[in-house]
């Protein structure tokens, strides 16, 4: 089956088209035909486009709404030189990235009018999110006649017990106004903790213990058991936990309102300062861009030594403490674009966490990049692996399981 | 017909206040000033608010390049044509205002928004010098323009309610909440809150209490962010003298008449933040000593 996957922001559109069904997928044989970007909808727009054995295309012009960049994919996935379809009626089903389901929607599912009112009742808790991921959706479905499915980054978690998803202030804000830990990437962890189990061969183990690292611009970590997440680091919102790109993660709550009072700032300026000047970024004052740290950490920047030293030392606490959660753990994995590609990052984390079983090869880490990888010693107790994600896959699995009246994955 | 350009004239604080907020807000703006040094002037002062915003937290760097990308300064009415609204912030002037009205409705056309900057003038005066005066609106913008989430959305005699609906979506792109004002001197914000600074000034001249004990009852005992006599320094006392001179005039009720302290302070030159003392004393910053 073909699958459209897209991922709305509130002026781009990230999109694949995906070839899979059962047997593809159980072979991990199914895979993208097509995939691309439209930035700056709304204005003068930049559409990327890259098709198996075709050249890569950018093409500038003006798209001013999600439908019309929806249209041009469309026109481009067609088109007779760079297409890779003849008629848009060989897309059979078209999965949406939705970024927040709260607590109704607790597996991806097929988008009907309740449905839809369901996620826009989701829309306080992710007011930057879920607005333009049913934007995307609204334009798509009015050129694409066929079953839509929405994709929920927080659902994998809703498997999370009451004593990890509960904050310690007054319940009745729980009940009134759903202030809980949700936690986010779920799509990702999902995808590499499955993936773990399969090469393992404990894909239906329910006792295997795994702990998931996604680390990209955004960062979080997840404790799962038999496949059920048991804990996530990011909270009610994307900005709990491991230290970001640009983003605090973990703080003491007193700080905020105590910055807020000296520095004079309001909501919207405190928000700014946690979510954008942040993290490696706020630590450093170089970059948010870890290669660009680790470079001026070589060069003898001392801020940008200390700005990985914190995001580092977080993560082994994370991983210490979720290993403490699972009662031990048979595998740590990396993912994203830092957790895949960088050796060092991957070591430092983990240096120290031997009493727990956890150890790393160096040569067997060093050259794991962006592939599948086990890079702890032969023997060791646990194992720690590179697993590379592919978020847009497991949307289109989704997709296709529903539509064909499977269980969801 | 959605907004997408927006031409503004006059680039002094409230002109590049209103291009910051839509700019911010991902419209394209072309800001008029009379001649190139000046428009280049206007747009190196946005950047210098830009880089406060930077260091109060307030913007990153990339949103910084963001918006200076949508800002074009032009010199002359005629380049506005492109545009889908335009915000006329010049001084207020009525005359230049009612000539720039004019030149603005030849030159644009019929179906775009013409919104006059203003915290008191006629809507309805102005739009009498053009000949669409459906299409003419009062916005008002109260100063520092990208901080102030509200603007009066001020109907004059002769606007039409597809203007109004119009204007108030755009006031809504802007991420701002819009009040609907039918014209009248001082419309909401100036009318009220005049007399409370002016009725602060006759209870220090009255001997009732000091400036700083009537500015910590009301900041304590009412939860306003800032004391009236503090607000007053900050607009300029010349500025409140002028506002409660108009307030009288239009009015003709004694309620609105200045404090004679007010012209005292005035004549002494202390005339707020502006000159480093008004009913209190200031840094060069603007802080209070």
């Amino acid at each position: 089956m073909k699958v459209l996957v897209l991922n709305c922001g509130s002026s781009s559109v990230k999109f694949q088209l995906v070839e899979t069904d059962q047997a593809s997928a159980a072979a991990g044989r199914d895979h993208a035909l097509a995939k691309g970007l439209v930035e700056n909808i709304g204005g003068l727009a930049i559409l990327r486009y890259e098709a198996e054995g075709r050249k890569p295309l950018k093409e500038t012009g003006e798209i001013l709404e999600h439908k019309i960049a929806v249209e041009r994919i469309l026109g481009l996935l067609t088109r007779p030189d760079v297409g890779v379809i003849h008629d848009r009626g060989e897309i059979e089903a078209v999965g949406h990235r939705m970024v927040h389901g709260g607590e109704r929607f607790k597996t991806s599912v097929k988008i009907d009018d309740d449905v839809l009112s369901g996620i826009e009742d989701c829309i306080d808790l992710a007011p930057l999110h879920n607005p333009p991921n049913i934007k995307g959706y609204r334009a798509s479905r009015d050129l694409l006649p066929v079953p839509h499915v929405a994709v929920f980054d927080t659902s994998f978690h809703q498997t999370m017990p009451r004593e990890a998803y509960l904050y310690g202030i007054p319940y009745v804000l729980y009940q009134r106004h759903g202030i809980r830990r949700y936690g986010f990437h779920g799509t990702s962890h999902r995808f590499v903790s499955r993936r773990m189990a399969e090469i393992l061969g404990r894909a239906d183990d329910p006792t295997l213990r795994v702990i998931t690292c996604h680390l990209g611009n955004g960062c979080s970590i997840t404790a799962i058991r038999g496949g059920h997440s048991v804990d996530t680091s990011m909270g009610m919102t994307p900005l709990e936990g491991l230290l970001m790109g640009t983003r605090a993660g973990d703080i003491d709550a007193g700080i905020i309102l105590h910055v807020m009072v000296s520095e004079e700032l309001g909501v919207s300026e405190a928000n700014a300062l946690l979510n954008k000047h942040s993290g490696l970024l706020g630590i450093s004052g170089v970059s948010n861009d870890m290669r660009a740290l680790l470079q001026a950490e070589a060069e003898g920047n001392d801020r940008a030594r200390l700005a990985v030293d914190v995001f580092c030392y977080r993560l082994k606490k994370y991983i210490a403490s979720y290993t403490g959660v699972l009662g031990g753990v048979d595998a740590v994995v990396f993912t994203g674009g830092i957790g895949e590609n960088s050796p060092v990052i991957r070591a430092r984390s983990v240096a120290g966490l031997d009493a727990l079983g956890l150890s790393i090869d160096p040569a067997r880490n060093d050259v794991a990049r962006a592939v599948e990888a086990d890079i702890s010693p032969e023997g060791s107790p646990s194992r720690i692996f590179v697993v590379p994600t592919n978020e847009e896959l497991l949307i289109a699995r989704d997709t296709y399981h529903i539509v064909a009246g499977l269980p969801p994955v | 017909m959605a907004i997408r350009t927006v031409g503004i004239v006059g680039a002094g604080t409230m002109g590049q206040g209103i291009a910051i907020s839509c700019a911010g807000a991902g419209l394209d703006v072309l800001l008029r000033e009379k001649s190139s040094e000046l428009a280049q002037a206007a747009l190196v002062d946005v950047g210098e608010a830009l880089d406060r915003d930077i260091a109060k937290w307030r913007r990153t760097e990339s949103e910084k390049r963001a918006i200076l990308a949508r800002i074009k300064a032009v010199e002359t009415i005629a380049e506005l044509k492109p545009t889908d609204i335009i915000v006329e912030a010049v001084s207020e002037d009525l005359a230049l205002k009612g000539a720039i009205f004019q030149e603005l409705d030849r030159v644009v056309s019929p179906e775009d928004l013409l919104a006059t900057n203003t915290s008191a003038l006629s809507i309805t005066e102005i739009a009498a010098r053009t000949a669409h005066p459906g299409r003419v609106i009062g916005l008002h913008f109260l100063n520092p323009v990208p901080k102030v989430p509200l603007v009066e959305v001020v109907r004059g005699l002769k606007t039409t309610d597809e203007t109004y609906k119009r204007a108030l979506d755009f006031v809504r792109v802007l991420g701002k909440t819009g009040i609907e004002v039918f014209e009248y001197p001082g419309y909401v914000t100036t009318r009220v809150i005049l007399p409370f600074l002016n009725e602060a000034m006759y209870v220090v001249m009255e001997g009732v209490a000091s400036a700083e004990a009537v500015d910590t009852s009301m900041r304590l005992g009412y939860g306003l962010p800032i004391g009236p006599l503090q607000l007053a320094d900050r607009m300029g006392l010349d500025e409140v003298m002028r506002w409660m001179k108009y307030l009288f005039d239009e009015l003709g009720d004694i309620k609105y008449r200045p404090c004679p302290l007010l012209r005292k302070m005035i004549r002494a030159g202390h005339l707020g933040v502006k000159a480093g003392r008004g009913f209190f004393e200031y840094d060069d910053a603007g802080n209070p000593k």
